[in-house]
């Protein structure tokens, strides 16, 4: 099994070398990030509101037992078609980092994290020919972005003895856009031009969450979290200011087998609180969007939990930035991974395979993006 | 320890990928901020503010002799004034006087009208005390046949380089310097030509000047031997003199001629382009006056230089690669004149200090060396049409901010 698992994993990772940056993070703020471990995409974000090393839910740091610091890499490759032409478009990202763990002697648990808020790395490339002075000249267009916004969060939970687990997070959303725009021309006598800009963000939200266990077998979660506004910065010069949405989850997680676990999960953002800014700023604006996943874990072995569990799971999001003002993107993805604990169970690595298609009118694309999350209990 | 290879090959896989996000772009979709536009912005220079001024180059220090039978309407000569040949030669710590045998006289060409056959050249004895006060007028009595020291016949595929002419025997009394000369031998040089032509010859600046070489036999008594000595003079002055003086209109733009003109052109470049604007294109533009007139197949080379502190006709200009203008201006060119001068626009940008001005000229080696001298209209031309102007294509800055 070991080393079927071992030759999973070496037989996905070539992907890897093929892998995304998303044309729908081309608008507004950029491609909202999904702040799951490795463990937490593989079940589709299912039991994100569960999870205590995603940074999703304030309450679940409750589920830490032990000192614990998660890194994620990701790793995606997609394949875009829009009416421009079809592309395909690889990326790195580490969209999560925490350390998370128990206060001794205590029904608390704190944990710091720096996860992706959203994501906005990407190269759009066109070719068209202008009039100048009175002549077509050939021009080719460059646009590139480097940066998006991160959410770092200091967070704690309390558990009280009948069953109730309830948390409070402190989130700073802090980042920046690098910004080229690049120009070159087909006529030698036109030099080519290269603009450079940094547009920077920072903004504070707060969040609250609870859990409710219901018997052995049933626990429910929720999600409050309000995220302020944004100031927006270009090259230390205010320009702006973007409000940030509300954001509401509710979870269901059912236990129906000593080696089963399955949840669900709903998430609503009131980007649409953006929309006046954004579209004030030039944009094309921002809507509500609504996010639904749902999974399983199964553990071959109840006594080794770790050992190896099947996640499954997909999910269903909508995208809060339109490329084209009035129209709204959504994306689906399935999931599936696997993980291991090792040296006493203080290492461990999680994988999860997505495949995920993304659409908006005449342009789409699709791909695998692979997670690979190792946590360490020191 | 399996585990630990499956870690790293996971991670070295991951990490060390190549990022890859171009996306086919289409707009306005998918094209935050916009469109880039260029712009195109025609920018007269500030009216009476551009001036020429002359006096930068005299023709004696310039790199080449103008030699001409009238290519401009008047004739131009060169004059040469060779150092001092000794009349002695130390031998043995004896100084010994000596017997010419020969003597060779060269110049050099450093351009002529390739298409033009039977080229001749006349070298003629002048009074040793040529200067730089010397005039055509007060020459011009010594350009007499009974002063013609020697013809060179100028081969016609000889295009540049040197040529020569050896005096002997009998010919060598044309060049016989009396005591009274003290050694100095003194030239002028014609041309002469089935039609009017120029010749451009090597001087002292450009290290090319003529050269003046004495084959002398030594009498060592002592000895009843006979040494041989050359004695090799390059020139002490070297000029050319033009039949008409150099005449100037305020209202034009002169470049070039004979001593050297210079213009200089000063623009009121917007803040819109001086400050934050992407300069893509810009390109001055020149409007002879006249026909420009020249020696055939010899084109004359235009430059614009910064000016990196408007002192006027003695500002210092900026000389940074590749930020000097430059055209070649074939003789016989009437039309408009068009620089690429972009990166000396851009020169402008960025320092509030530094003007938005330039001076035109000849390259170097031109200045008063060339028998081309255009003239510009200026912006006092009645006609807009025909002032310089400076046309320039730039972009805004790129609206990053847009979401």
């Amino acid at each position: 099994m070991r080393r079927a698992f071992t030759l999973l994993l070496l037989a996905v990772t070539p992907g890897v070398a093929l892998a995304q940056a998303s044309q729908f993070g081309v608008r507004g703020l950029g491609f909202p990030g999904r702040p799951f471990t490795a463990r937490g995409l593989a079940s589709g974000g299912a039991f994100g509101l569960f999870d205590p090393e995603s940074s999703l839910n304030p309450a679940a740091l409750g589920g830490a037992t032990a000192l614990t610091s998660v890194f994620t890499i990701s790793s995606a490759s997609m394949h875009q078609e829009n009416p421009a032409g079809t592309s395909s478009t690889r990326n790195i990202r580490f969209p999560l980092l925490m350390v998370v763990g128990p206060v001794r002697g205590s029904k608390t648990a704190l944990g710091l994290s720096y996860s992706s808020y959203t994501s906005r790395d990407f190269s759009v490339a066109r070719a068209y020919t202008i009039d100048l002075r009175g002549v077509p000249v050939g021009v080719t267009d460059s646009l590139s972005s480097r940066g998006g916004l991160s959410d770092l969060r200091l967070a704690g939970s309390v558990g009280f003895k009948n069953g109730w687990q309830v948390g409070g997070g402190f989130h700073v959303i802090t980042g920046s856009n690098r910004l080229e725009a690049r120009r070159s021309f087909s006529d030698v006598n036109l030099l080519p031009s290269h603009q450079l800009a940094e547009v920077s963000y920072a903004g504070v939200g707060v969040s609250v969450g609870l859990i409710r266990q219901l018997g052995s077998g049933f626990a429910v979660a929720a999600l409050a979290r309000s995220d302020g506004h944004l100031n927006v910065d270009r090259d230390s010069t205010p320009v702006g200011k973007t409000d940030l949405p509300y954001t509401f989850g509710l979870g269901l997680r059912w236990h129906p087998l000593a080696n089963l676990d399955v949840a669900g999960q709903t998430i609503v953002r009131t980007w649409s609180g953006a929309n006046s800014d954004l579209l004030q700023q030039g944009g094309t604006g921002a809507s509500n969007t609504l996010e639904v996943s749902g999974g399983l874990e199964y553990t071959p072995d109840p006594k080794r939990p770790y050992r190896r569990p099947i996640r499954l799971g997909g999910h269903y999001a909508q995208l809060p930035f339109p490329l084209i003002a009035g129209e709204q993107g959504h994306e689906y993805g399935i999931s599936g991974g696997s993980g291991m604990r090792f040296a006493q169970q203080r290492g461990g690595i999680d994988l999860t395979l997505e495949h995920t298609w993304r659409s908006e009118g005449a342009y789409s694309e699709h791909g695998f993006t692979v997670t690979v999350g190792i946590s360490v209990r020191p | 320890m399996r585990v630990a290879i499956v870690v790293l090959a996971a991670g070295v896989l991951l990490a060390g990928c190549e990022e890859k996000l171009t996306t086919p772009g289409q707009c306005p979709a998918l094209c935050p901020g916009g469109e880039s536009q260029v712009f195109d912005e025609v920018i007269e220079p500030i009216t009476g503010a551009d001036s020429s001024f002359r006096g930068y180059i005299q023709p004696y220090q310039s790199h080449a002799l103008l030699v001409s039978n009238g290519l401009l309407g008047f004739e131009e000569r060169g004059v040469i004034r060779f150092s001092r040949r000794p009349d002695s030669v130390g031998v043995r710590d004896t100084l010994r006087a000596y017997t010419v045998d020969s003597v060779v006289l060269g110049l050099s060409v450093v351009a002529r009208d390739t298409s033009l056959n039977g080229v001749q050249v006349e070298l003629y004895r002048l009074p040793p005390l040529i200067d730089s006060t010397t005039t055509y007028t007060a020459l011009d009595p010594a350009f007499v046949p009974s002063n013609l020291v020697a013809t060179i016949g100028l081969p016609d595929t000889v295009n540049f380089g040197p040529i020569r002419t050896l005096l002997q025997g009998a010919d060598l009394a044309t060049v016989a310097i009396p005591p009274a000369d003290s050694g100095v031998l003194a030239l002028g040089v014609r041309v002469v030509s089935p039609t009017p032509t120029g010749l451009r010859l090597g001087s002292i600046a450009a290290g090319t000047g003529a050269t003046f070489t004495t084959y002398a036999t030594l009498d060592v008594p002592d000895t009843g031997t006979a040494k041989l000595r050359t004695l090799g003079l390059s020139p002490q002055f070297n000029s050319s003199l033009a039949a008409v003086p150099q005449a100037d209109d305020s209202t034009v733009l002169a470049v070039g001629g004979a001593p050297s003109a210079r213009a200089l052109l000063r623009f009121a470049l917007p803040p819109r382009i001086r400050d934050s604007a992407t300069i893509v294109r810009a390109t001055l533009e020149l409007t002879p006056v006249t026909t420009i007139t020249g020696l055939p197949s010899d084109p004359v080379r235009l430059e614009a230089r910064t000016v990196l502190a408007d002192l006027g006709a003695k500002s210092p200009l900026g000389s940074a690669l590749g930020r000097v203008p430059a055209d070649t201006i074939p003789a016989g060119t009437s039309g408009l004149i068009s620089m690429e001068a972009v990166r000396l626009v851009q020169l402008w940008q960025g320092t509030p200090s530094r003007p938005s001005a330039l001076m035109l000229s000849l390259a170097p080696e031109l200045e008063s060396a060339s028998f081309s001298s255009p003239v510009f209209y200026s912006s006092r031309a009645a006609d807009p049409a025909l002032r310089p102007r400076l046309h320039i294509s730039y972009l805004l800055e790129f609206p990053f901010e847009k979401p």
